[in-house]
């Protein structure tokens, strides 16, 4: 795969075989640990060059220091995020938002988007999502002593809440969760057909709320003003866009490698299930484990950053699930210590791009553990079967059987 | 104890106020408000737990 050519200004020696696609552990893999098997590259330089690492196949400067990542995102002006990630695979060009703006854009929509989902108003949203869970595990539990936890509970319950957050209903979900599969894990064939599949929904709904508004998400932003004026139908699209894939997978993944673990820790497991206060606390370790996000920028200007002869039009990749195990940051990063204190991870980033949807995010996996540990006894991966992880762009879990027989 | 308020830091992650609420006050948005924060007497521990947990480095502790 490795074979784009190295350009001329990027030294040899700091060419590295790597890949978050390619590498060992990073295609579906039985029983895989993609997070454990990209932790290794900090046996190496702090800063690389891998030949092959972006989906769409480009080479990428690889930080693999928290503190250097830390730089790179908080300074937005050297290191871009416009990069129409989304609208090329359609062969198109337009950003997402606020995800593919810069400062001081960026701040503008930011500001927009912020109150709909800060801390305060996620406390409000927190007993619908608890219900629902509930509602999930409880059917669960009444039906066996077994389940496929993707598809029965992490991706019904990280779908729904946020379908409710923008107000759709459910009765579509499995559509829904399909067009993320195949947006985010299909080949090159899957991804542009989800992707117009998604505009064209955002753009029928955005179109059904100017016509008639109601009380939710899409009726806000074809309403709101920055600067005096209405968003354009390509911004009103490019935040729809985001958000509707921003919710789809992140969660029901974390989840999914989270109840993984401890199905596989069983110490840990009944320590949180006797002890539910200590779930908040676990859940940062966990998201510091198994972040499931990498993070690309673009160099707006030649820079000599730690050594790296980075220039204009360079990708830099800041990996979330890379900075986690730094072990210059975190003591014994690939130790699991569920009471584990003063935990900065980069699982939601840094700098500007600070994930939107982190407030919700969190609570969302402390309320799925919680209700899943109160209801659910001692559970194991069921005998025979073995979870599918995969590395990627956004690393993923698929078909998590458990057994509480 | 003081704790200096870096705001042009602040990227609204909200650790410190879910360490310390009384202590680490957010905005409407959720990011921190400005002002540099004095340490009431017996409150040292939360504070000093809530200004370590910024994954921005946006709080620093003084004497
Ligand atoms: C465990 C779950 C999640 C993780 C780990 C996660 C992680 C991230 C990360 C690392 C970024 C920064 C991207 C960058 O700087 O390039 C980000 C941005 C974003 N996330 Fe999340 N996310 C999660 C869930 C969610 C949810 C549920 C929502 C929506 C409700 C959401 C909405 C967003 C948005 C809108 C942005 C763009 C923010 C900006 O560019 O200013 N995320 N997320
Ligand atoms: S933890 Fe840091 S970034 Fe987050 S709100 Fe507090 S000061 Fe701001």
């Amino acid at each position: 795969m490795a074979t784009n050519p190295v350009p001329d200004h990027v030294p040899p020696e700091m060419v590295r075989d790597f890949s978050l696609f390619t590498s060992p552990g990073m295609p579906p893999t039985l029983n895989g640990d993609p997070h454990a098997a990209v932790a290794r590259v900090h046996d190496g330089p702090p800063i690389f060059y891998s030949r092959y690492n972006t989906q769409d196949g480009r080479g990428t400067w690889v930080i693999t220091r928290a503190a250097d990542q830390r730089k790179v995102l908080q300074d937005a002006e050297t290191f871009s995020s416009h990069r129409s990630i989304f609208s090329s695979i359609l062969g198109e060009n337009w950003p997402t938002i606020p995800l593919e703006l810069d400062p001081p854009a960026h701040g503008v929509f930011r500001s927009l988007l912020n109150p709909l989902l800060s801390p305060k108003r996620v406390l409000a949203l927190e007993p619908a999502v608890r219900e629902r869970a509930v509602e999930l595990i409880e059917r669960i539990a009444a039906s066996g002593t077994s389940c496929d936890v993707m598809k029965d509970f992490a991706f019904p319950f990280a779908v729904s809440t946020f379908l409710r957050f923008l107000g759709l209903p459910d009765d579509r979900l499995d559509t829904f969760v399909g067009w993320g599969k195949d947006l985010l894990h299909g080949d090159d064939k899957e991804r542009p057909v989800a992707a117009r599949t998604i505009v064209a929904f955002i753009d029928e709904l955005a179109a059904m709320r100017r016509q008639e508004a109601v009380d939710d998400f899409m009726t806000f932003i074809v309403q709101a003003q920055v600067e005096g004026r209405r968003l354009t139908d390509t911004q009103v699209r490019g935040i729809g866009v985001l958000v509707f894939v921003a919710g789809l997978d992140t969660v029901a993944a974390a989840i999914g490698f989270d109840l993984a673990y401890l199905a596989r820790n069983l110490k840990d497991q009944q320590l949180l299930r006797s002890e539910p206060d200590r779930i908040p606390l676990a859940t940062e370790e966990l998201l510091r484990a198994y972040p499931p996000i990498q993070l690309i920028r673009v160099a707006t200007k030649d820079i000599d950053f730690e050594g790296a002869p980075i220039r204009k039009g360079d990708y830099v990749s800041c990996a979330t699930m890379i900075a986690n195990r730094d072990p210059a940051e975190f003591a014994c990063p690939n130790t699991i210590d569920l009471e584990r204190e003063d935990n900065r991870h980069a699982a939601f980033g840094y700098g500007p791009h600070r994930c939107l949807g982190s407030h919700l995010a969190r609570r969302e996996i402390v309320i799925g553990l919680e209700e899943w540990l109160a209801r659910i006894p001692a559970f194991r991966i069921k005998q025979g079967t073995a979870p599918i992880t995969s590395g990627g762009h956004v690393f993923g879990i698929e078909n998590l059987i458990l057994d509480w027989s | 104890m003081r704790i200096i308020v870096q705001k042009a830091k602040c990227q609204g992650h909200a650790r410190c106020a879910a360490q310390a609420p009384d202590i680490f006050k957010l905005d409407e948005e959720g990011y921190i408000l400005p002002s540099d924060i004095e340490v009431a007497e017996g409150e040292e521990l939360p504070a000093s737990r809530g200004a370590r947990s910024c994954p921005e480095r946006a709080l620093e502790l003084t004497r």
